[in-house]
């Protein structure tokens, strides 16, 4: 290829590009018109008619479930990302068949399909009086969180040495001062990364809310998932551009902001 | 680290201290059957009432959350919180609850009829009996059979009436001007237009497939009595007969079933098959509104006869608020509170009460309530209403065609 | 076993304590020791689960409709990666709109593939806009079919962006260093680029396909939304089973939760194998 492009190779790129921004835009555009349009039936490809009526819940049920989604997607987020620093922390020290092992057991609430974690822990959940509170759900979303957090900040870890604090600590800082003047300063964009992850992992999550949960926690997912099981794709359409619009512009800020991708490679 | 690990097992400790340190049982239904009403209301006032139902139309939430709701609040002082959840996850959600000991539990009221109910019945997952005695039961018309039986169950007070509806085809009367008005019909238009017709594989479905069963065995009449297995065999070995016939020339040659009505709706809708069916005579009518389905489609009665059934509220074994659901079950039979839910912009659901047995105002609002002429007449509606029958009936049924057709060699 | 391998290895048990609990909560309700209708030790359940044909369908057509969106969406991203993977504005540009789709939840993906891919959707209409089509019917079924086609695009595109991620992660911490050696060697562009980029990136990559293959094995939403009915995708036939209104049916369910439990198991050994040989690379 060299460093200028054939005029092939530029072709190229610029399909590559149009097919890239059409699978961004199209899904969006599609959302956008289907949670205004009527009557849109087989073969119009523009609604016969328009209707405001699902963008009105905005102030009421659709604005109440976005409301306690962030409210637990931030929970679960600052939670697991705690948890996971520990935890990776720990498997990183490690090394040979228990590293294997650890890392293994940080995988396995990830791995586990959420319909089989939910059917396993909802009477657990219910045992400790946490079935269809807020808090069970929480600390249901946190299990596959924490795991991802934790393999996160293992990959973290690996790669980075423990020079700095040993230094604090020879210079006679107690441990949690080392933790906090130290630690979480030289970590803080990771750290920020992993909430972010947890943050989306709950988020997005509707079999275990829908399990432990037992509706009585009416996330924005589980809103979207009983609109289009009931054939209301106009309220739909609008609880799916809730959940997508806010955290791609932030991504997309995050991006342009720091003028690289996010290494998050687990 | 160690500390780390002591905050993380106060934090869990704390979480059950929250989880299971509530306020005393609630009340037993002996309990309050010996209060007069009055102190019932009295002791609702102030509480919430959780009420477990299906979510999936704005129209009916609408008339729960903009008209009942403000209501409650408002006369009882009772604020109401809707919690989405259906017949099977009703069920679950209670023999969970029970498996954990979970007293009091979450749920109060619940939205349920015929299977669901026979199962938490059976299960003792069920608060009651209570229904009886409340105030407006009077006026409930307890002489029809789609009412006072729930699928050949007497509800004997364990849930209280709340609607009900009648099952009908969905049709276009623009692409079918002349649709077929019996099974026989209706199986020659299938197989005279390849491709054009399917059913569901869930709830509404399976009633389609009953009523199939009844047409083809003469009348709903050898069902019923509770669940015999000869009726049932020689029922629904004529049903798979039928089914087996029309295969080939249903949607995707009856090799895929939509997974619900919604599914089915949006097919019918969009021109990929000429009918829709709902257990609701009205909702075609609604979804019309609604801009769900085009303006041209109308509801179909089968000359064979339909299926008409009620739906009900029941109370949860473990009910936090059992005097709560009693005042809100109480509201929602009142002739207001029916009167507005069958109104045809509202939600369009039948009555459950004996409307010639209200006082004369309100008689004289329900006989003039303004029918919507695309609405299938009433009388006809009367003539080709069939009861449900015992719900083993469809469990079997659902178990067999998933068997036979679902997973069925091709 | 040291004490820091014994608390690294807690650590990572409280973590995954949720699930070793739902195993064993579902391997008692599996031979009938929990759960309602609970009557005893007995094998009759899991032998009659096991023993179903429609149990080995579910689970083969989840493994291989995550199989094949897995290789589609990792192909993408390697593709994307190369072209990409210089630090031009054009690079950039084309990272960022890669990587945009990546908070869409799956059932938001659901949505999109329904309301885009079925008989009538989007493109059906631009089908019929065209003249290419003139009913519904003359539409290829791409959604609720047998082979799962709509699930598997719609899988391979909500989940190529993360692949597409890491790709870039690897470009900007291993870089094109090592390319650029052997082309200074003599190799030509392509040779170069074939030899040493690429597999350095399938190797890296490796690790994040096993958990997208899980991932889109486990999905339930999409596919109760996109799959078909017979099979049903074992998320789905797991959570059908589960609200069974025939309760005698419902311990069922553990049965198939354990079956998805294992694939999960399954994948997280081929991940930790996957990963050491990664990491060693």
């Amino acid at each position: 290829m060299g460093n200028a492009l054939s005029r092939g190779a530029v072709a190229f790129r610029v399909g590559l590009g149009a097919a890239l921004l059409v699978s961004v835009a199209v899904p969006l555009l599609l959302l956008l018109v289907w949670s205004a349009g009527r009557a849109w039936f087989f073969p119009a490809l523009v609604p016969s008619d328009f209707s405001g009526d699902a963008w009105a819940l905005l102030g009421g049920s659709l604005g109440r479930a976005a409301a306690t989604s962030t409210g637990i997607a931030l929970v679960v987020g600052a939670l697991s990302g705690a948890l996971g620093f520990v935890v990776g922390r720990a498997i990183a020290q490690l090394r040979g068949w228990p590293r294997h092992v650890a890392a293994a057991l940080a995988f396995l609430p990830i791995a586990a399909p959420s319909i089989a974690l939910g059917t396993g822990a909802q009477y657990y959940f219910l045992r400790l009086g946490l079935g269809g509170s807020p808090l069970g759900v929480i600390l249901a979303h946190t299990a596959p969180a924490a795991g991802l957090a934790s393999l996160y900040f293992l990959g973290v870890f690996s790669v980075t040495d423990r020079r700095l604090e040993d230094e604090a600590r020879t210079l006679g800082a107690r441990p949690w001062q080392v933790l906090l003047r130290v630690t979480i300063p030289a970590f803080r964009r990771q750290i920020a990364e992993a909430i972010a992850l947890g943050f989306l992992v709950s988020w997005s999550q509707v079999p275990l809310t829908l399990l432990v949960g037992g509706g009585l926690v009416r996330t924005l997912p589980l809103a979207v998932f009983s609109y289009i099981r009931a054939g209301q794709e106009r309220y739909a359409a609008v609880g799916a551009l809730l959940l997508i619009v806010p955290p791609m512009l932030v991504l997309g800020m995050a991006m342009v902001g720091t003028r690289r991708a996010a290494v998050i490679a687990a | 680290m160690r500390h780390r690990r002591a905050g993380w097992m106060r934090l869990c400790a704390a979480a059950l201290v929250v989880g299971c340190g509530r306020a005393a049982p609630p009340p037993s239904a002996a309990q309050l059957s010996a209060l007069p009403w009055d102190s019932v209301v009295t002791r609702a006032r102030g509480t919430t009432v959780t009420w477990l139902m299906w979510r999936g139309d704005p129209s009916i939430n609408a008339y729960v959350d903009h008209w009942v709701a403000p209501r409650l609040l408002a006369t009882y002082g009772i604020t109401l919180h809707t919690v989405d959840a259906q017949g099977p996850g009703i069920l679950n959600a209670l023999v969970v609850e029970r498996e954990a000991r979970r007293i009091p539990g979450t749920a109060d009221l619940l939205w349920i009829n015929g299977e669901t109910f026979a199962n938490l019945r059976h299960e003792g997952l069920l608060y009651g009996p209570w229904a009886g005695r409340l105030p407006n039961a009077a006026y409930v018309d307890s002489a029809s059979p789609i009412i006072s039986r729930d699928f050949e169950q007497d509800p004997s007070g364990y849930e209280s009436p709340w609607g009900r509806v009648q099952f009908a085809l969905i049709y276009d009367t623009v692409r079918t001007p002349d649709p077929p008005r019996t099974v026989d019909a209706l199986k020659q238009w299938i197989l005279a237009h390849p491709g054009r017709f399917a059913y569901d594989r869930s709830f509404t479905g399976m009633t389609f497939l009953k009523t199939v069963m009844y047409a083809l065995s003469g009348g709903v009449a050898p069902f019923q009595g509770g669940f015999r297995e000869t009726a049932y065999d020689s029922g629904s070995a004529r049903l798979f007969g039928w089914l087996d016939d029309v295969r080939p020339a249903l949607w995707h040659s009856g090799n895929d079933y939509a997974s619900d009505v919604a599914a089915l709706h949006r097919m019918f809708a969009n021109d990929e098959i000429d009918f829709s069916m709902s257990n609701n005579q009205n909702d075609v009518l609604t979804k019309v509104r609604q801009g769900i389905l085009p303006a041209t489609a109308r509801p179909l009665l089968l000359r064979d006869g339909t299926i008409a059934n009620a739906h009900y509220v029941g109370i949860a074994f473990n009910a936090p608020n059992p005097a709560g659901a009693m005042v809100v079950a109480n509201f929602l039979l009142s002739p207001e509170a029916q009167f507005e839910k069958q109104k045809p912009a509202v939600w369009d659901d039948g009555t459950v009460l004996a409307v010639d047995r209200l006082p004369v105002l309100w008689r004289d609002r329900f006989d003039t309530l303004a029918r919507d002429p695309r609405a299938l007449p009433r009388d006809s509606l009367a003539k080709y209403a069939r009861p449900e029958v015992a719900p083993r009936y469809q469990e079997r049924l659902e178990a067999d065609w998933e068997r036979r057709v679902r997973q069925g060699h091709r | 076993m040291t004490r820091s391998a014994a608390f690294g290895i807690a650590a990572a048990a409280i973590v995954a304590s949720p699930v070793l609990l739902g195993v064993g909560y579902s391997v008692l309700a599996s031979f009938g020791l929990a759960g309602v209708g609970a009557t005893g030790f007995t094998t009759a359940r899991v032998a009659r689960v096991l023993g179903a044909a429609a149990t080995w369908h579910a689970l083969w057509w989840s493994a291989s409709t995550a199989l094949v969106a897995t290789a589609l969406a990792g192909i993408a991203a390697v593709l994307v990666g190369v072209v990409a993977r210089r630090g031009r504005r054009i690079d950039r540009l084309t990272q960022l709109l890669s990587v945009l789709p990546l908070p869409i939840p799956h059932i938001v993906a659901a949505v999109v593939g329904v309301l885009l891919l079925a008989q009538s959707g989007l493109l059906a209409r631009l089908a019929y806009a065209a003249g290419m089509i003139h009913t519904p019917a003359q539409m290829p079924v791409l959604v609720a079919d047998r082979l799962g086609i709509g699930f598997t695009l719609t899988l391979a595109w909500k989940e190529f962006p993360f692949l597409a991620l890491v790709t870039f992660s690897l470009l900007a911490t291993r870089g094109v260093a090592m390319e650029e050696a052997a082309r200074t060697l003599g190799a030509d562009a392509w040779t170069a680029l074939r030899r040493v980029t690429v597999p350095m990136l399938w190797r890296g990559l490796l690790p994040a396909m096993v958990v997208v293959f899980i991932v889109i094995a486990g999905s339930y939403e999409a596919a109760t939304l996109l799959g078909p009915s017979n099979p049903l995708p074992l998320p789905t036939l797991t959570y059908d089973r589960y609200l069974d209104i025939d309760l005698t049916r419902r311990g069922d369910a553990y049965v198939l939760t354990m079956l998805g439990l294992a694939l999960a198991a399954v994948g997280v050994t081929i991940h930790e194998w996957v990963r050491a040989w990664s990491e060693r690379g």
